[in-house]
């Protein structure tokens, strides 16, 4: 009865926490019309990205508000990521979307897009005391940092051979900016806004080109839909231009003037961080904890239908864990996040997505350390329970897992370790916990080196102490 | 009327057949010992009894309930047959006195009060009072095996099977849990004992089997088998173990 009790518990927990994550907050207000949605990118520096009280704040997130005070219209950010933003588009979950996205014909077909508001292009940087390399000749033979998937990369590619240089992939700014910094590469491309804000923001850089001819920035909203948001987001950036106040807000983050970040120090730094990333750890324990409840009943199903009677169960078991301990976590995070809800054609909610793959992963786990707890047991163990008339549940229940029990408690805390690990994985999906908390600081810092000491120190701490508590635990399980 | 019924059973395992067609009957209150060399079936033999295996031929019908029908309710069967295993297989994670209230507790046939009281007789007439509070790892192997006779005997079961009992003791306490088994034939108790104590059997059986490749080779009393054995495999097998 117990485990029913806890999975009833279990199951609401989940379904609340799910209720509370999805979009729409129904913040809806009466007087003066209604509060759009708008989707936006977590982190896309100087467009949006947070600063250090939490608040969105960057060329986009500026425009908008002013855009909006301007036309008289209330919105609401909504912080999905930009792939999970565009579906969101797609999906009509979002009236529309502001997150440097670059007018395409191909996304012409899908959304309508307001004026441009932003003429991007890519822009070559190096090393800021570096005289050597002016243009792309200079480049024959060495090597050139760029981040993957972005206008920078293409580019890159595309000039490459004629000038005979090697191309370095990066996922991250921060880590392309370290590369030439330390030298490896001795340039990188990127979209001109980008480095401009990272020179502000003393990374280590200059730039030495003229920006490329490139993509212009649009707001899109679903095509045929939210008309009015599209008239009212044109006529305002029209003001804004005429004002001056457009220009305002670009000087604000990539001017010439701009506010360069302030000298801190490195205490400062890591102080300012702390409330983040403690934060994202907060995150990161909570979906830790509620993955590895449903991982511990998927474990407790899969594991008695492994030691049953019946072989097609035992069968169904054995390729539940086969199949989810041999996808790749990252893989999978993927496939359940974008694979599916593409195939069939709706949105999947960050956080059902995020515990699925975690607890999906640690239930076949489970499964096996349930199944060797159980088989651990001597058979006589069973054998006496049912010649006293117990049925076989019963006898499971009340003399078998309570000893088996016992001998998989070290295992589950090794399983409690590594979920807490595999956590970080799914800041791939976007996932704000603690990994993705310090990538998001470290995007407005690029102080690369502090950021990740002090957010593998929070790890090891955690860890740490939830190891001494489960070996306490553990010591009180053994004693009975 | 018989309290256990065998008819032609047959067991294997696989390929193997362990017991190649067994007939046999036990009377209400009679004391029967099952004798013969290591890998004669006995043990099987015995847990077919309370079906611990399911039987490949044949009948066993234990208080006129066929235990091959499909409408037996097995557990009903077993808890009116108390079972003894050579390696006690007590609860490790119980104290002495749940072992014994555990079963009859859970499958409500006594409120714990009830089921305390009689525990704590049934130490008493294995002469463990003192150990209520113990847990198995504390207790000696001719304890444990009281500890497992006292569990059994509390559901108050009408048959008692006794697997090999004293086989996994060290000698000196063969004879504590021998003169429990001893008190337990006298009260009238039918049992069925696989053993190798030949002087017990003699002593306390009122009808000795003797089994070897499967079959029952020979079976009388305990004067016929012991003093007088008609088959040369008997002969054979009490020269070596008397």
């Amino acid at each position: 009865m117990k485990t029913l009790r806890m999975i009833v518990i279990s199951m609401s927990m989940l379904l609340l926490c799910i209720a509370g994550i999805p979009f729409g907050s129904p913040s809806v207000s009466a007087e003066s019309g209604k509060t759009y949605q708008i989707g936006t990118d977590v982190t896309f520096a100087p467009f949006e990205f947070q600063d250090a009280q939490n608040h969105f704040v960057g060329i986009d997130m500026d425009l908008l508000a002013a855009i909006a005070k301007d036309q008289n219209f209330k919105y609401e950010i909504k912080s999905l990521g930009f792939n999970a933003a565009v579906q969101a588009l797609e999906t009509h979950q979002v009236d529309g979307v502001i997150a440097g996205m670059s007018i395409t014909d191909e996304r012409k077909q899908k959304f309508d897009f307001s004026d441009p508001y932003f003429d991007s292009g890519v822009i070559m940087a190096v090393r800021k005391d570096r005289t050597d390399i002016q243009n792309y000749a200079d480049l024959k033979g060495k090597k050139v940092a760029v981040k993957t998937g972005t206008e920078g990369y293409r580019f890159a590619e595309s000039i490459a051979a004629k000038n005979g240089f090697t191309i370095v992939p990066f996922d991250e700014s921060a880590q392309m900016y370290e590369d030439v910094k330390t030298g490896n590469s001795v340039a990188c491309f990127d979209d001109y806004p980008v480095l401009a804000y990272g020179v502000n923001q003393n990374n280590g850089l200059k730039t030495v080109t003229e920006k490329e001819k490139g993509a212009s920035y649009g707001f899109a909203v679903d095509k045929g839909q939210n008309a009015e948001l599209l008239q009212k987001f044109n006529a305002g950036l029209t003001h804004l231009r005429e004002s001056g106040e457009y220009q305002k807000i670009l000087d604000k983050y990539i001017g010439s003037n701009a506010v360069t970040a302030q000298t801190q120090t490195r205490g400062e730094l890591l102080l300012e961080s702390l409330p983040s990333l403690l934060k994202g750890l907060g995150k990161t324990l909570l979906y830790t904890i509620v993955s590895l409840i449903v991982a511990f009943i998927l474990g407790l199903i899969f594991g008695f239908m492994k030691v049953g009677q019946n072989k097609w169960l035992r069968g169904a078991a054995t390729v539940f864990v086969d199949l989810f301990r041999g996808i790749p976590l990252l893989v999978l995070a993927f496939f359940i996040y974008f694979g599916i809800p593409q195939a069939f054609g709706f949105t999947m909610p960050l956080f059902l997505a995020a515990v699925l793959t975690l607890s999906l992963n640690a239930g076949a786990y489970m499964t096996e350390i349930i199944r060797g707890g159980i088989q651990s047991i001597d058979m006589g163990q069973m054998e006496a329970a049912r010649s006293l008339g117990l049925p076989y549940r019963k006898a499971m229940m009340k003399i078998i897992i309570p000893q088996a029990i016992r001998i998989m408690v070290p295992s589950f805390i090794n399983q409690l370790v590594i979920t807490l690990k595999d956590t970080s994985i799914l800041s791939a999906i976007g996932l704000v916990e603690l990994t993705q908390s310090g990538k998001i600081i470290i995007a407005r810092t690029l102080a690369s080196f502090d950021i990740w000491l002090e957010v593998a120190i929070i790890y090891l701490i955690i860890i740490t102490v939830l190891t001494k508590i489960s070996n306490r635990l553990e010591r009180k399980v053994r004693r009975g | 009327m018989d309290k256990i019924q065998v008819e032609g059973l047959k067991k294997s395992f696989g390929t193997n057949q362990v017991l190649k067609g067994i007939d046999m009957q036990v009377k209400e209150g009679e004391v029967v010992c099952v004798i013969g060399p290591s890998g004669s079936g006995k043990s099987t033999f015995l847990r077919c009894i309370n079906r611990l295996e399911d039987i490949t031929g044949g009948t066993v019908i234990v208080d006129g309930q066929d235990l091959q029908n499909p409408k037996t309710d097995i557990n009903k069967v077993r808890e009116n047959i108390g079972m003894v295993f050579q390696h006690f297989n007590l609860f490790p994670h119980f104290s002495v006195l749940k072992n014994i209230m555990f079963a009859p507790i859970e499958l409500g046939k006594q409120k714990e009060e009830e089921a305390r009281a009689s525990a704590l007789r049934l130490l008493e007439q294995v002469g463990l009072s003192d150990k209520a509070s113990a847990f198995p790892s504390q207790l000696s192997g001719g304890q444990k095996q009281r500890v497992a006779i006292a569990r059994a005997l509390a559901m108050n079961p009408d048959i008692m099977l006794f697997d090999e009992p004293t086989s996994a003791l060290d000698p000196e306490m063969v004879g504590e849990v021998l003169s429990v088994m001893n008190d337990l034939a006298g009260k009238g108790m039918t049992m069925m004992i696989v053993t190798h104590e030949m002087g017990f059997a003699r002593e306390v059986a009122d009808r000795v089997i003797f089994m070897d490749g499967g079959y029952i080779v020979e079976e009388g009393t305990p004067e016929q088998v012991f003093g007088n054995p008609t088959h040369e495999r008997t002969i054979s097998f009490l020269e070596k173990v008397l």
